[in-house]
């Protein structure tokens, strides 16, 4: 039902995108520069997607990933559109489509060290300059506790 | 205030979509925009500050009294959860999400929880459904008698902390004799939770939900009847139904908006499906409504645990769970309603007995963010109202 929506949405905005019903929901895969399209469509069109729940990264080891979390109050549905990109690489800033994007977008950015062109803000959200970054990717290791009293 | 058509509320009207504009915190004025203009000040409101709650620092630029912009500064208390999830059994990340939303533990603990055992496909025995509906109404009373004792801290109105301070040690009590903990439970675990009621516990809930309502009353007349508390709250801070929705609200804030969106009933978990409750919605969306909101949802966790006391089934109060837990490999998102607002916990799993990826979306986070937005236009003193309405926990924003 849902993976329908949202397919027909995507290809009506002339967006091409690979949908799949995942077991956590429904989930489109789109190219990183067609995200700001994609996500237009899917607020605008039937799926009324009106808000943006939560947007995050994943380091897969050889990539990243970024996936945007949509609700629609309309249709009382979730869906799940996520990107994969590689490490350093741009992704355009959906504040303009989504507001609710401005504070995860700097903490992905941040944390995992993408970039996000057109981000009216691009500071660092959680962490002083003195921190290497980026930490959540597989290869920043932690320290153990060893090492953290050997400091 | 209570909306019992509730589906209809949350159906927004057609062409009701957020507009992209930029938050009026990050619009800056340009100085000396004309031959009077005085020099704007810039003011460092927090870390330490009592009134944000905890570390927050906001960046306020003063016109004289009033606001221009607003920029919240946050990471004072970044721990790092979701790295240190990497690195730890499934079991033991409980212990970490207690700290994020340090005030309502409880209810991150759940959503993890509940993510394992979408991954694992463990069914949950009835009785363990029903303790963590209750634990989690008890754990929302003592977060919202924080959240309205602090509120009237802040505003002005110290009598009603300490009322309130004491009558949520009733629930403490319970909640330490249960759980071992007074806040950092780990009281839900993959599976179900750790323990049954004991003896005590019941004979303690019954004594405070037959005391409550007085309480709730003598509240009301301490600080909702209280005419400078009505001035400084009715009116300041409002957030259309529009902008709490472009800024990704959830919560209190986002009912007190208009929308009665509320995850116990739109997606039930525990034993909510069971449960009989209404969704209070406000009108107007400032802090009044906000404050208001929670009042009423205290009333009605009150409710929901005396019916979780009485339709309290027999059983197991956890499925036979190995000690070591592998959850195959996939992906799996759980949702809570916290005091605060939707709890989301995004898990990835790879097969092994630690997370791949775990994300912590928190409420918090996604309401701050509007602060940006409202606050311009108020004067100095009303930050504190807003921030005080909007019940952050710096625990979950920083994580």
């Amino acid at each position: 039902m849902s993976s329908a929506v949202l397919s027909t949405a995507l290809t009506a905005a002339g967006i091409s995108a690979e949908v799949s019903d995942e077991a956590f929901g429904v989930l489109a895969r789109v190219a990183a520069c067609d995200i700001a399209g994609a996500l237009m469509a899917l607020r605008d069109g039937d799926g009324a997607f009106a808000l943006l729940v939560d947007l995050f990264a994943t380091d897969t080891g050889d990539e990243l990933e970024v996936t945007y979390h949509l609700r629609s109050f309309a249709r009382d549905e979730d869906a799940y559109v996520r990107l994969v990109v590689q490490y350093d690489a741009e992704v355009p800033s959906v504040w303009r489509v989504y507001p609710a994007a401005l504070y995860p977008e700097r903490e992905a950015a941040e944390l995992f060290g993408l970039t996000f062109p057109g981000h009216p803000n691009p500071k660092r959200l959680l962490t002083t300059d003195e921190v290497e970054l980026p930490l959540l990717r597989k290869s920043t290791p932690i320290r153990t506790n060893e090492e953290v009293h050997d400091r | 205030m209570t909306d019992p058509q509730l589906p209809q509320a949350c159906i927004l009207p057609e062409g009701e979509s957020p507009t992209p504009v930029l938050p009026r915190g990050l619009r800056r004025v340009p100085r000396g925009v004309d031959e009077l203009a005085t020099e704007h000040l810039i003011v460092n409101m927090g870390p330490q500050h009592p009134s944000t709650h905890g570390v927050l620092h906001i960046l306020l630029e003063l016109d004289g009294e009033e606001i221009i912009a607003a920029e919240a500064s946050l990471g004072y208390l970044h721990r790092g959860i979701e790295k240190l999830a990497e690195h730890r059994r499934y079991n033991a990340v409980g212990t970490l999400l207690d700290r994020a939303d340090y005030v309502s533990g409880i209810h991150t603990e759940l959503a993890f929880a509940q993510a394992t055992e979408q991954l694992m496909g463990i069914e949950v025995p009835p009785k363990a459904l029903w303790l963590r509906s209750m634990f989690s109404e008890i754990v929302r009373i003592t977060s919202h008698l924080v959240a309205i004792g602090t509120y009237g801290l802040d505003i002005g109105a110290m009598a009603p902390f300490l009322y309130i301070m004491r009558d949520r040690e009733a629930l403490l009590k319970v909640l330490e004799s249960v759980t071992g903990a007074r806040m950092m439970f780990n009281y839900v675990r993959p599976g179900g939770v750790l323990a049954d009621l004991t003896p005590e516990a019941e004979p303690l809930l019954r004594q405070f939900l037959k005391t409550f309502p007085g309480y709730l009353d003598e509240y009301h007349t301490l600080l909702t009847g209280n005419e400078i508390f009505q001035a400084r709250v009715k009116g300041i801070g409002v957030i259309d139904r529009a902008t709490a929705i472009a800024f990704g609200m959830s919560g209190p804030p986002l009912r007190a908006s208009g929308l009665g969106w509320d995850v116990r009933k739109e997606r039930p978990y525990a034993a909510y499906d069971q449960l009989r409750f209404d969704v209070p919605v406000g009108a107007d969306g400032d802090c009044w409504d906000r404050y208001f909101v929670r009042m009423e949802e205290m009333r009605i966790s009150a409710e929901l645990i005396e019916q979780c006391l009485d339709g309290m089934p027999e059983g197991e109060v956890s499925a036979k769970v190995p000690k070591v837990l592998k959850p195959p490999a996939g992906e799996a998102y759980s949702a809570v309603e916290s005091p605060r607002g939707e709890v989301g916990i995004h898990v990835v799993s790879d097969g092994t007995d630690t997370p791949y990826r775990m994300h912590l979306k928190g409420p918090s986070l996604m309401n701050l963010a509007v602060v940006d937005e409202v606050m311009p236009g108020h004067k100095i003193a009303d930050s504190v109202a807003i921030i005080g309405s909007l019940d952050i926990v710096l625990g979950e924003i920083d994580r």
